[in-house]
């Protein structure tokens, strides 16, 4: 099986260690991961902001890029739901654009959908895999313990992984998972809508922090490289000691994968 | 019309929603009473249907489909059978020939007081402000209704429509507008409010409602209520009107049940209304009781033009209001920002739909729609969460998308926006300039950027141009250590394959 990473441009300008992260879960899985280097964007912004057209250029470039692959693979929800919903819809039915997209999206997968769905892994077992060129690192003696919570990127929902994430770390052992209540409210991010009406993207953001802290977590995993932007960034302007990362750095951490910044 | 629901047009949200966020009792209120629906909601389904819930809403999406694909054979059916039970059925096509004709029925009966019960389309349609014209009294007597009408307020949710209120306010309007005694126990309150208008229920010459289905094989009206408010004015006056939109038929009763199941569950968690009551036909000889004559005002009101349109759907809809609960935008801003008696996330589809069919509908005049609601398919995070909670599975966000196709190709949405989009999509065509992009991005945040935290990311506190929004009450943290790339490629080199080039 040829595994392409998407690395979508979100993770490629924000969050590059979610990107790795991936790429070492997965290899810890025994998947090898290509880059395809041609890749950029998936147009999901043109998509999302009334320009359908842009947004079948970089759709046509997507299919193309990922056709040598039999499975693609993202850390972001938001990306992965927009190449498996959206795609189909730009272009005409029986045309050959939508055979390719339709053809792309059969094979792209978010990375924890990926490992239990696609590789059908338990994560209780995923401690015990080893994989020949992953560790790097030193797998620490104890993995974290810090409380985290996981909020999940809301187009999980259209393809049924809304609420998914937070189940598979705690089977996974990634410390302490706490419920984040509430979970199902969107953070506030939205793509331009953060900028378009901020002071309501704000106070959606702001109520995930409180929900937050009222649990006592200290690390956030948003499984969407966009929301972890913004409630980060959020976090940051009001000097609330958070941390944000995606579901991967995760994984990558309890495993000793990655070491855990201090 | 009150302003609130029937602004200026065109209509600027933004104020509004701003207004809205900072305050504090609406965020309480909304913010309380939409999370605990919600969650009642996803409680009740779960337990009485579990996993058939799924099934049950396509029965009822598939139900209401059907319906509407066969609009024109019911319609003749529904008044083939409403007349054979001696009530008079009327068609409206717009929302002033639906108040004509009532005006008209008031004045043959020289009406001057009037009962009503909650109604949607007559809010729409402005009955109320022409009934008051005309001199006819009308009293709201859905509690949450009346609250609103002795506060020259307007309703901001379509189920629960004083979401945005408590009892306190409650009991301030009965001292100052009933001269009732200070009390905030909700059963002394809806007792005075009981008090107030049960007189008036037998004095009024009409009484006034909606419906929530029209049942094609009886002729008759399904009302659903949970005041019994609906009951007394069909009982009490001699003339009763009924008011409903065209897309309200079924087939018949055999098409009821999984409505039932559905309405209550998902807009109050209650497994059905406390009154589900039917109209068909005035008072028969030999009965007590019901009104001497029952009129039906089917009101178009650019529901045709609707149903012509690639938004058809849309007129599955129920009024069930589970999706402005699931809304976090609408918990955020409450119903009145949507400028619209029809607010959350199906108020920022069907609204601008219903104005530019109706546009169309009415020679000279232009076909307004989005010109006159620019932001309504903006406000939204686009999250699916009212698809979710949709009973008959309207997807709200793919309408909100196709809107904002419509507000570029129609020139209402920000040039700037448009620009910097199409140069990322001409960037994204050219992987090495994009990447470059990505690194003169990540270049600027080495610079200027704050470094504190973890280290690895640097932290923007104002960002240029289109990020400037963004920097507005958050920081912009960009990694500016490695990039991704260079990592991946740093590591033990292996055989290049094909797709991996540019
Ligand atoms: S769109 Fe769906 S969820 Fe919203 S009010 Fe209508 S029926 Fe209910």
């Amino acid at each position: 099986m040829r595994v392409a990473l998407f690395t979508t441009c979100l993770a490629e300008a924000l969050a590059p260690r979610a990107l790795k992260a991936t790429v070492l879960v997965l290899e810890h899985c025994g998947v090898a991961v290509e880059m395809p280097t041609a890749q950029t964007c998936c147009g999901q912004p043109m998509l999302s902001n009334g320009l359908p057209a842009d947004a079948a250029r970089l759709a046509r470039r997507m299919s193309e890029i990922f056709a040598p692959y039999d499975a693609v693979v993202t850390p972001s929800g938001s990306c992965c739901s927009v190449v498996r919903e959206k795609y189909a819809g730009l272009f005409a039915e029986g045309s050959r654009d939508r055979a390719a997209v339709e053809a792309l999206a059969a094979k792209t997968f978010e990375l924890v959908e990926f490992l239990e769905t696609k590789l059908g892994i338990d994560p209780a077992t995923l401690r015990a895999k080893t994989c020949s060129r992953a560790s790097t690192a030193t797998p620490p003696a104890t993995t974290t313990t810090a409380p985290l919570n996981c909020h999940d990127a809301c187009h999980l929902r259209g393809i049924h992984r809304h609420g998914c994430t937070a189940p598979f770390l705690k089977a996974a052992g990634c410390g302490d998972v706490r419920d984040l209540p509430d979970m199902a409210q969107c953070c506030g991010f939205g793509g331009m809508f953060s900028t378009q009406f901020p002071e309501v993207s704000t106070a959606l953001g702001e109520e995930k922090l409180a929900h937050v802290a009222s649990t006592g977590a200290s690390t956030l995993v948003a499984s969407d490289t966009g929301c972890a932007a913004h409630l980060a960034g959020l976090a940051h302007r009001k000097n609330v000691a958070l941390r944000v990362i995606s579901p991967a750095e995760a994984l990558a951490e309890s495993l000793g994968l990655m070491e855990i910044p201090a | 019309m009150n302003e609130l629901i029937a602004p200026a047009l065109p209509f600027d949200m933004k104020p509004r929603a701003r207004e809205a966020v900072r305050d504090l009792k609406l965020q309480q209120f909304v913010g309380n009473a939409t999370h605990l629906k919600d969650t009642q909601r996803g409680g009740i389904f779960g337990r009485d249907f579990g996993p058939d819930y799924d099934d049950l809403r396509t029965v009822a999406r598939d139900t209401k489909q059907y319906a509407l694909d066969h609009l024109d054979e019911l319609l003749e059916r529904f008044i083939a059978n409403a007349e054979q039970s001696g009530a008079k059925v009327h068609a409206a096509t717009t929302g002033r020939e639906a108040c004509d004709i009532a005006l008209d029925i008031a004045r043959a009966h020289a009406a001057k007081s009037c009962v009503k019960s909650k109604s949607m389309v007559t809010e729409e349609i402005g009955l109320l402000p022409a009934f008051e014209a005309a001199g006819i009294k009308t009293l709201e007597t859905d509690l949450g209704e009346f609250i609103l009408q002795i506060d020259g307020d307007a309703p901001s949710h379509i189920v629960t429509p004083m979401i945005h209120k408590d009892r306190v306010a409650t009991a301030k309007s009965f001292v100052r507008e009933l001269g009732a005694r200070y009390t905030e126990d909700p059963t002394e309150l809806t007792m005075i409010a009981r008090e107030h208008m049960r007189g008036l229920y037998r004095a009024a010459d009409i009484g006034v409602s909606g419906a929530n289905f029209l049942l094609a094989d009886e002729g008759s009206a399904v009302i659903c209520t949970n005041e019994g408010n609906f009951d007394l004015s069909v009982g009490g006056p001699p003339v009763h009107i009924v008011f409903v939109g065209i897309e309200k038929l079924i087939r018949g009763a055999r098409d009821l049940a999984p409505f039932l199941k559905l309405l209550a569950r998902s807009g109050t968690a209650q497994p059905l209304t406390v009154y589900t009551s039917f109209v068909r036909g005035p008072r028969r000889a030999g009965e007590h009781g019901g009104p001497k004559e029952v009129h039906f005002v089917l009101v178009d009101a650019g529901r045709v033009g609707v149903l012509a349109s690639e938004k058809r759907d849309l007129l599955r809809c129920i009024r069930c209001g589970a999706c402005l609960n699931a809304c976090p935008v609408y918990r955020k801003v409450g119903g009145h920002a949507y400028g619209s008696m029809y607010a959350g996330p199906i108020g920022a589809v069907l609204t601008p739909e219903l104005e530019r069919a109706q546009g169309t509908a009415s020679p000279g005049q232009p076909a307004a729609g989005l010109t006159n609601y620019p932001d309504l398919p903006r406000a939204s995070s686009l999250c699916g969460a009212c698809y979710e909670a949709c009973p008959v599975k309207i997807d709200i966000p793919k309408f909100l998308l196709h809107d904002r196709v419509r507000l570029r190709a129609q020139g209402l949405s920000p040039k700037s926006e448009a620009r910097v989009l199409a140069l990322w999509r001409w960037l994204a065509e050219r992987p090495a300039l994009f990447r470059l992009a990505i690194g003169a991005v990540r270049l600027h945040a080495r610079m200027l950027g704050r470094k504190d935290g973890d280290g690895e990311r640097a932290w923007l506190s104002r960002a240029p141009g289109p990020g400037a929004g963004w920097t507005q009450s958050r920081d912009l943290g960009i990694a500016t250590g490695e990039s991704f790339r260079d990592w991946f490629a740093s590591r033990e080199p292996r055989p290049k394959k094909p797709g991996g080039s540019q």
